[in-house]
């Protein structure tokens, strides 16, 4: 079978991807840094012609109570014309407050009235694109007592209300699980399967806090042995998607990618029967 | 009692930036981990994460002072200045300032102009490269109308002019440079830094140079850019300079330039 997973394009592996132009199921960039008209950007535009694209966004803050900023939003909205990439995502949670940007994917309550301005801000983001956007779910350290939806809830309520997709990330399931003492057959069992359209995979850290391991999704290491078998879990109940591997620190050598990469390709193999009565 | 969102995220907002906001803990889950230790997860991300961005932007301040006393830096930078717009690359214009203002970066005194070519290569390398002026583009203007031509830097590009010799700063700075001391009195240095190809680059300019393209940058003719040349360095020779910097493909080919 022709490759599904694809890899995050790192500014480190650009040339070689360039110069081997490597086979990958397809090339996902963060929009933030190919904003200005610097030789990357010319060098992504040169390879959208090898390469099927997905813009997955980190600052648009579809959360914030304030709206969204109409100048981040036309530029990357001028970035998808230009790449018109088969796939935009950004994350439910908010990093923009008082037009003060925090670089962080920070956390929701998940309420009625959070969910008012989440479809808000979605359906500004499809209609100044004019197209569908997938949303992810984030990776959470700690939740609010008065959230009366758990995450699943708002994301399938997201999904109906906005016409949105789900980007679902399987290692940000395993974080927020953990991290909030939840069970993740449980979490992922609760999701309209039709809305999910691309599936995120990346490794964690663990850390000490306040004396107990908290998980970090610091996107630094390979896809973990809970994040395979949630991830064979999910394409056996929802089906195959584009399926990525994420990589953001201690980036290694681009092979290691295109191995992790493989091997999502030999579950969604392996899964094969059931994953494809699924979808 | 919980906050509505636009309260919440105030609150969260000035937690994150270190001051702590009784409310905000009161509306989040403790257990085996508390809420104020979940809290400072996020944080300990934000300062992290925006401190290794500044050092992403100014690479050769943090190889100079070390990683330790970068970060401090970039921490007290961030309490006065977050960042405006969620592009990266475009944060940390005010930081060369900052760092010029900053009492124990004085022993340091090149150190605000080592930022300051950090920012100019990182907004270059952010800029089209554009289209350059060559000779063959004023060969059909009249000869009597040259001296009065405007010439404009290429977008994105700048001049920097030092006190210190910045330039040999700079290059013992990189990775895998050789050990060599710079001697900090070497004198003056004026830079003009630009896109080239898929660089950022900078042209290392004599007084003469520097003076002349600091009056083309700001907007004056060809002809008062040479005096200007001239009096910063007697030997200054126009068609020597201008000869050089279009070979080197100092300036935009801009209509503005053609027209006069």
């Amino acid at each position: 079978m022709s490759a599904v997973a694809g890899i995050g394009l790192r500014a480190l592996h650009l040339a070689e991807i360039a110069r081997d132009q490597p086979a990958t199921g397809f090339l996902e960039i963060h929009a933030e840094n190919y904003l200005g008209a610097s030789p990357a950007r010319a060098a992504i535009e040169r390879l959208r012609e090898s390469y099927t694209f997905s813009i997955h966004a980190v600052g648009l803050s579809l959360g914030s109570a304030d709206g969204l900023d109409e100048h981040h939003l036309a530029r990357v909205a001028g970035l998808v014309k230009r790449l018109e990439p088969d796939y935009v995502s950004d994350h439910l949670s908010w990093s923009v407050h008082g037009g003060r940007y925090f670089n962080d994917l920070l956390p929701l309550p998940y309420t009625e009235e959070v969910l008012d301005v989440v479809v808000r801000n979605v359906g500004r983001l499809q209609e100044a694109l004019g197209r569908q956007v997938s949303i992810e779910n984030p990776s959470c350290y700690l939740a609010f007592a008065h959230s009366t939806l758990t995450e699943p809830e708002f994301l399938a309520e997201l999904a109906r209300r906005s016409g949105c997709g789900l980007l679902l990330d399987i290692n940000n399931i395993v974080v927020t699980a953990h991290n909030l003492r939840l069970d993740p057959n449980g979490w992922l069992s609760g999701l309209p399967g039709e809305a999910i359209t691309e599936y995120h995979l990346a490794g964690h850290a663990v850390n000490d806090c306040d004396g107990e391991p908290i998980l970090i999704d610091d996107h630094g290491s390979c896809v973990g042995p809970e994040a395979w078998a949630l991830f064979d879990a999910a394409i056996r109940r929802y089906g195959v998607r584009p399926t990525l591997i994420e990589w953001d620190t201690d980036i290694p050598a681009l092979s290691v990618l295109l191995d992790e990469a493989a091997k999502a390709d030999r579950t969604i193999a392996t899964a094969g029967p059931d994953a494809a009565r699924a979808a | 009692m919980p906050l509505a969102l636009p309260d919440l995220q105030a609150a969260f907002a000035a937690h994150v930036t270190g001051r702590d906001r009784a409310d905000l803990v009161a509306c989040i889950v403790g257990d085996t981990i508390s809420a104020d230790a979940r809290l400072r997860i996020y944080r300990h991300h934000v300062s992290h994460s925006l401190s290794a961005a500044l050092a992403a932007t100014f690479p050769t301040v943090q190889a100079l002072v070390g990683e330790g006393f970068f970060r401090t830096l970039a921490w007290g930078f961030m309490a006065q200045t977050l960042p405006g717009q969620p592009v990266l690359a475009e944060y940390g214009a005010e930081f060369p300032a900052f760092v010029a203002a900053d009492e124990p970066a004085r022993d340091l005194p090149y150190l605000a102009d080592i930022a300051w070519l950090d920012w100019a290569l990182n907004v270059v390398f952010h800029s089209p490269e554009g289209r350059r002026l060559a000779a063959a583009d004023l060969a059909g203007i009249a000869a009597e109308r040259l001296p009065l031509l405007s010439i404009s830097l290429p977008e994105g590009a700048s001049l920097i002019r030092s006190r210190y010799p910045i330039d040999r700063i700079w290059n013992a700075s990189q990775p895998g440079a050789s050990a060599d001391t710079v001697d900090l009195g070497a004198g003056r240095t004026d830079l003009l830094v630009l896109r080239r190809g898929d660089d950022a680059a900078f042209i290392v300019l004599d007084a003469g140079e520097g003076a002349f393209v600091a009056a083309l940058a700001e907007g004056m003719s060809l002809e008062t850019a040479a005096e200007k040349g001239m009096s910063a360095e007697p030997a200054f020779d126009l068609s020597t300079a201008f000869a050089r910097l279009l070979t080197l493909k100092a300036f935009a080919a801009s209509q503005h330039n053609l027209e006069g």
